[in-house]
């Protein structure tokens, strides 16, 4: 499974990289919206694990856009807000969420829901 | 039974009278219900009872008037009868002497065989004479008739005598005189043939007088008697003293025509007296007719109808009384109720305001915790990993074993950053369709009361073109209720409000409210939405009410901004989007994180 793991908290980033790839997982990582986009253009994902608030553009914006790009792509998003209300109001009602600080055995358990 | 009374009591007393809700105070439109309650009852009581007053007054004085004209007319009336009676008595007898003297001569009259002759026949035809007698111009009793015997007695010095050769004719005051008998001495004076005068006497009994003055006397509080022009009652008088005694009233002053005066007498009653000064055609005459009625005896059937007539005013004003402090305490109470309730709507709204501010921070602190804590999270995690996947520090168990500690921390912390955001999310947006003049509406019904008693003049104008928006109906009332309220504070009594609404663009609405209240100076203008900044006596603001529209308004999508001049008024200006979504989808992304 490879993922793509896209927050602008730099050092958290580094972190659950690492953590994932000592289970087993493959993870490449970017710090912004714009950055992803180009990674996706030259990859091939299973699944982007997304945050909603980022500068520039945002998880939802994002999501929306890899989505046109790599159709059968799924995404995961991260939220500070811990709840869905982010998620009742935007266009990603039907997407995976977690609220930070994560479980990481949680968003394994995610994230092989998604690809399954 | 005290007890009892005391709940029956305490059921009649309005709710209003114990105002105690000390947290609600600020939020009531009328400070004191108590003081609106009896301004209410003594305005009530006087506007109904003053007319019913002063009718009532003038009605007494209305009949006192037409009584005491009526018992004047009827005094004057017996006065009047009981003089001519007097009068012509006095008269007649007068003139009978007059023929006499002048029909029959001075020889036949000294004679007194012929005089007995003569005073028989005047007897049988008048009646009341006693006796008659001839006087020369020395004073001397010439001849006499009748029972006394008074032949001889010299008269020069009486005063009859003296007044008799001065006027011709005399009458004297009733008298005992020399018989001690009552009675009265007439005279007249005529010529001898040889040119020497000389007087003829009668004396007229009382009895007759009386009798005839008695017949006036109609109803028993009447009393009509002759007193003399010095004050001497001459005739029985029932109340003001006995024959022959100084009268207890003043003389009246003299007048040629019957009067009728009001006045008080010695016992402090109220009478009418009817008086005439009696004067025959030939001689003066020293009698005052008196009729004197007491006026509370002859106003009788009067005094009971007012008695009658206080009963039912004294229960009039009662009744009234009564009514209008039940209606006043019912009307007071249901204005007391009716503003308790929308003051207890306000307080629990500031509360919820309050609350509303402390979910918003709640919200941002907990988010802006949330990153941190997700670092720490992954890096300790990240540490553990090295301990249990890497197998590099296995031996570390004390290691292992702290850094289970701040993961457990870390979650601890997680749980409350949720619960803060589950607190904030009771405020979420919920969006739905609004009429802006609904929801105005809805505002302004908290305040028609309030305007209506401060004469505050408020206008609504909402244009047709302006479109229903898309929002949060329940802030956008809250922000809308924050700013009128503001608004009704500012204001004095008597000015006046503005509320209006403007398409603004293709995607747009504005909203201004304006008063022309006290304004806010230029200095305060660019504070005036920040936390805990307040104008407002202590305890009477929170300095929250605008922080929170501003913080409404922005999640609302929507802008906020304020013109005032002091002295002269302030607007505010809400700009909302009018699909919300659409502008929250649109700033989704341009949020940062």
């Amino acid at each position: 499974m490879k993922i793509l793991l896209v927050d602008d908290e730099k050092k958290f980033v580094m972190m659950l990289a690492k953590r994932l790839v000592m289970r087993g997982i493959e993870v490449d990582y970017a710090f912004t919206g714009d950055e992803a986009l180009t990674k996706a253009e030259n990859n091939i994902y299973d699944v982007a694990v997304l945050d909603v608030k980022m500068p520039g553009i945002g998880g939802i914006e994002l999501e929306r856009k890899l989505k046109a790009r790599v159709p059968g792509m799924k995404s995961i998003f991260l939220t500070g807000h811990g709840s869905e209300s982010d998620f009742e109001t935007g266009s990603a009602k039907a997407a995976f969420y977690l609220a930070k600080p994560l479980q990481i055995e949680e968003l394994i358990e995610i994230l092989h829901e998604a690809t399954d | 039974m005290i007890g009892r009374f005391r709940k029956v009591l305490d059921l009649l007393k309005p709710e209003f009278y114990h105002q105690t809700s000390d947290h609600l105070n600020p939020y009531f439109t009328f400070p004191d219900y108590r003081k609106i309650w009896g301004i209410g009852i003594f305005v009530l009581a006087a506007a109904a009872l003053l007319p019913l007053m002063v009718v009532t007054l003038i009605y007494y004085q209305l009949i006192q008037k037409s009584v005491d004209s009526e018992l004047i007319l009827r005094t004057e009336r017996v006065a009047s009868n009981a003089r001519r009676a007097v009068t012509f008595f006095l008269e007649e007898r007068l003139d009978a002497l007059r023929f006499t003297v002048n029909e029959i001569k001075y020889d036949q009259l000294a004679n007194p065989i012929h005089l007995a002759e003569i005073l028989r026949n005047l007897k049988l035809g008048f009646g009341g004479l006693t006796d008659l007698s001839v006087i020369d111009h020395t004073g001397i009793q010439v001849s006499y008739a009748g029972p006394f015997k008074m032949e001889g007695k010299d008269y020069s010095k009486q005063t009859w005598f003296v007044e008799c050769q001065k006027h011709n004719f005399y009458v004297s005051e009733i008298f005992r005189g020399y018989r001690d008998l009552p009675h009265i001495i007439i005279t007249v004076k005529s010529f001898r043939l040889d040119g020497a005068h000389f007087i003829l006497r009668a004396t007229l009994e009382t009895e007759r007088l009386i009798q005839t003055l008695a017949s006036y006397e109609t109803g028993e509080h009447a009393n009509i008697i002759l007193v003399s022009r010095s004050g001497i009652i001459q005739t029985p008088s029932k109340y003001y003293g006995g024959i022959f005694e100084k009268m207890a009233l003043p003389v009246p002053e003299y007048s040629p025509r019957t009067e009728t005066v009001m006045a008080i007498d010695g016992q402090r009653r109220s009478i009418i007296v009817g008086y005439a000064f009696i004067s025959t055609q030939i001689a003066d005459t020293p009698f005052i007719l008196m009729v004197i009625k007491q006026k509370a005896k002859m106003m009788g059937i009067w005094l009971d109808l007012r008695v009658k007539i206080n009963w039912f005013v004294g229960f009039a004003i009662m009744a009234i009384i009564i009514v209008i402090t039940i209606t006043c305490t019912l009307m007071v109470n249901k204005l007391y109720l009716a503003d308790k309730a929308k003051a207890e709507a306000m307080a629990a709204m500031e509360q919820n305001n309050q609350l509303a501010s402390i979910g918003q921070l709640a919200a941002g602190v907990a988010h802006e915790i949330n990153n941190p804590l997700a670092l720490i999270n992954e890096t300790a995690g990240y540490v553990k990993d090295l301990f249990v996947i890497k197998k590099q520090y296995s031996k570390d168990d004390e290691l292992l074993e702290n850094i289970d500690y701040i993961l457990e921390a870390v979650e601890r912390c997680g749980t409350i950053t949720r619960q803060l955001l589950g607190f904030a999310r009771k405020f979420d947006v919920k969006i739905q369709r609004v009429n802006l003049n609904e929801v105005i509406s809805d505002v302004l019904v908290f305040h028609n009361k309030e305007a209506e008693y401060r004469n505050v003049s408020v206008y609504v104008d909402i244009p047709k073109d302006v479109p229903e928006i898309e929002t949060d109906r329940g802030k956008l009332q809250q922000v809308l209720l924050n700013l009128v309220n503001n608004a009704f504070q500012a204001v004095d009594n008597g000015c006046n409000l503005a509320i209006n609404a403007a398409p603004e663009g293709r995607d747009k609405v504005s909203i201004t409210i304006s008063d022309n209240g006290c304004g806010m100076p230029e200095e305060n203008l660019s504070k005036i939405f920040e936390p805990f900044f307040t104008t407002k006596e202590r305890g009477r603001g929170t300095g929250l009410g605008l922080t929170i529209t501003y913080g409404l308004v922005k999640k609302l999508n929507g802008n906020i901004s304020v013109i005032s001049k002091e002295k002269k008024g302030t607007t505010f200006i809400i700009t909302l989007p009018i699909r919300m979504q659409e502008e929250m989808n649109k700033n989704e992304n341009s949020f940062g994180r």
